[in-house]
């Protein structure tokens, strides 16, 4: 049933490459007589290229499971491999002219980029506690030196710092989680866990193991109440940074709390599509009430901001309450939803990320006062950053809006109509923060009315960026195959 | 009380852990509190001193170490785990043959790497 080790690792290629260029970037780096060059980015491209086609292209013989049963190779995890690589092939890029990391040595962020991809890659894949914890924390530290890469500035130490307090606390709570779902089973197995847990009734233990793991992916993911580091951290990283937390590490995140919670605490019903809960605990309306909370401060709180990293943080708080609510409906049309929403998210949400690291190079700040009347200093940025803005409201006819069709319609049809009358509700409140930053570019006199040049590179990947926003918006079908796909073959 | 103590299953093998959790947190919560009731409180400037030995503190209790040691020590943990694994593959040696072998060099390998790249940065050297 198991693939043993050598077998497997034939199913294992995209780690490799990733692996192979971390360690040829320490070499580079060790070898070369300027650190600063734009070498170890152009490398680093290369290995999550490489990647990105070995995991997607060449997915050979998805469906098993490998490494004695450590990992998993589904169509699931090659979908958040391909998705999370793609988000750092496009953060690779704005690291590459980001005024931030100019004038710094490169080597190591890329290293510390690329050590995070592997432990995603890991995560989305990963079916035994222990593999789970470690992918995790692969994550997890590599995050903690990116957000303190400024060293020397206030902020991002303080940003790492609370990043280092708050990671090793969930992570802590979490693994005691584990230790009482090892406690209770005997196994380290996702899967063993689940079948063992359904023959027992031990209701108290699971309730605490329920919740204590729901801390630690909760951090991932930020969703409310674990999101508290999260402003802090986006607001000090490095804005190339910012923008890979918002999309790397949450969507990993979702994976594994998909794949965790329908494993161990539901089980697929054959044929219907559905899941049925195994445990006593009605988890799905606990992480409910997480959604509506996570959706409601991250939208509330986003209106206040003046800093548009900060409310761009805020704001990804809020979209993860949004896609939590696929998350809570027991049917694969609900993690179809969650699936097609990450898709959208990352160009959407790596797009607006990327306008602010233009802008910011220019005017060397990230005040919504630093955005008035770029409608005139940058037209193209500017245009770009509306439509990224009105993408993540949700109105049609981009991208945004079809994403959140998806997860509207299947909370309706499974009749958890409160959750959509609160997610819509949001989306009301969200509009008015978004259009802040539109109406600051295009209706106010700015100070200072030079043009703001782009350049022709950056220009060329913001229409990589726009062009997904837009068709997604109206042909959106092959992705929504694609989502639909990788569920199914959601292989445990 | 009886209708609990009939409850109580006595012959359980953890039993015996449940009465010395019990004794043990009743004593150590127990003496803490006898002493603060008890103990004679006479406060001075000596006895708000920092303790050391007796004798007089001449610096104060907080100083400042080099990040140096800091480094050494994580480098340490890092090759000394290396060679934790290094013993049972040595003593299996023979039976692992060339699988082993290759996945020991690769993983010797990697540290290596990692050594190098310490070397250069310049974190063996303590100037």
């Amino acid at each position: 049933m198991f693939l043993g080790n050598l077998a497997s690792l034939r199913y294992f290629l995209p780690e490799f490459a990733v692996t192979a260029t971390i360690l040829l970037l320490v070499v580079l780096h060790v070898v070369t007589k300027s650190p600063r060059s734009t070498a170890s980015g152009f490398l680093s491209l290369l290995g999550v290229g490489a990647a990105i086609f070995l995991a997607g292209v060449a997915p050979a013989g998805a469906g098993r499971s490998i490494f004695e049963g450590m990992v998993a190779h589904d169509g699931f995890a090659v979908f958040f491999k391909v998705l999370t690589a793609l988000a750092t092939l496009v953060v690779i890029f704005m690291s590459m002219d980001s005024r931030d990391l100019a004038g710094r040595s490169q080597a190591e962020y890329y290293i510390f980029l690329l050590s995070t991809l592997l432990g995603m890659f890991l995560l989305s894949s990963a079916t035994d506690i222990v593999m789970l914890y470690l992918a995790l924390e692969l994550v997890s530290i590599p995050s903690y030196l990116l957000a303190g890469y400024l060293k020397g500035q206030e902020r991002s130490t303080e940003a790492a710092m609370k990043y280092v307090v708050y990671g090793a606390t969930a992570s802590g709570v979490m693994i005691y989680g584990f230790s009482i779902l090892f406690g209770l089973t005997g196994s380290t197995q996702v899967a063993e866990i689940g079948r063992s847990l359904a023959a027992g009734k031990a209701t108290l233990p699971m309730l605490l193991a329920s919740v204590m793991v729901a801390v630690g992916f909760g951090y991932k993911i930020a969703a409310v109440p674990f999101h508290m580091w999260s402003p802090d951290v986006y607001e000090g990283a490095p804005t190339p940074a910012t923008a890979f937390f918002s999309v790397g590490p949450k969507a990993a995140g979702f994976a594994v709390l998909v794949r965790f919670y329908y494993t161990v605490f539901a089980a697929a019903d054959p044929g219907t599509g559905l899941w049925r809960l195994t445990s006593a605990v009605d988890w799905p309306f606990l992480f409910a009430a997480l959604s509506a909370l996570t959706m409601t401060v991250g939208n509330l709180v986003a209106v206040k901001q003046s800093n548009v990293k900060r409310l761009l943080a805020y704001s990804s708080i809020a979209h993860a309450g949004y896609m939590l609510m696929g998350f809570v409906l027991l049917s694969s049309a609900g993690i179809e939803a969650i699936l097609f929403y990450l898709v959208v998210y990352l160009f959407m949400n790596l797009g607006a990320f990327y306008v602010v690291v233009l802008v910011s190079n220019a005017t060397r700040g990230e005040e919504i006062s630093d955005f008035t009347g770029l409608g005139s200093r940058a037209p193209f940025a500017a245009v770009a950053l509306s439509i990224f803005l009105f993408a993540l409201t949700g109105i049609p006819p981009f991208s945004g809006f079809i994403g959140k069709v998806y997860l509207f319609a299947e909370v309706i049809h499974r009749g958890v109509y409160w959750l959509a009358v609160v997610a819509a509700l949001n989306s009301v409140v969200s509009l008015y923060y978004y259009t802040r930053i539109v109406r600051a570019m295009f209706f106010e006199e700015p100070k200072d009315a030079s043009a703001i040049p782009v350049p022709a590179v950056s220009g060329a990947l913001l229409v990589l960026l726009v062009a997904p926003t837009l068709i997604l918006g109206v042909y959106w079908e092959p992705v929504a195959r694609i989502a639909a796909d990788s569920v199914r073959m959601l292989a445990f | 009380m009886a209708g609990f103590l009939a409850t109580v299953d006595f012959s359980n093998p953890y039993f015996a852990v449940l009465v010395l959790l019990v004794i043990a947190l009743a004593m150590s919560v127990g003496f803490v509190l006898l002493s603060q009731a008890l103990g004679p409180k006479r406060y001075d400037r000596i006895k708000y001193g920092v303790y050391e030995c007796g004798v007089d503190p001449i610096t104060p209790a907080a100083v400042r170490v080099s990040v140096k040691f800091y480094l050494v020590a994580i480098l340490f943990i890092l090759f000394d785990l290396e060679t934790t694994f290094l013993y049972p593959w040595a003593v299996l040696f023979r039976s692992l043959g060339w699988f082993g072998f290759i996945e020991m060099a690769v993983f010797v390998g990697i540290l290596l790497v990692g050594l190098v790249y310490a070397w250069k940065k310049g974190a063996l050297e303590w100037q």
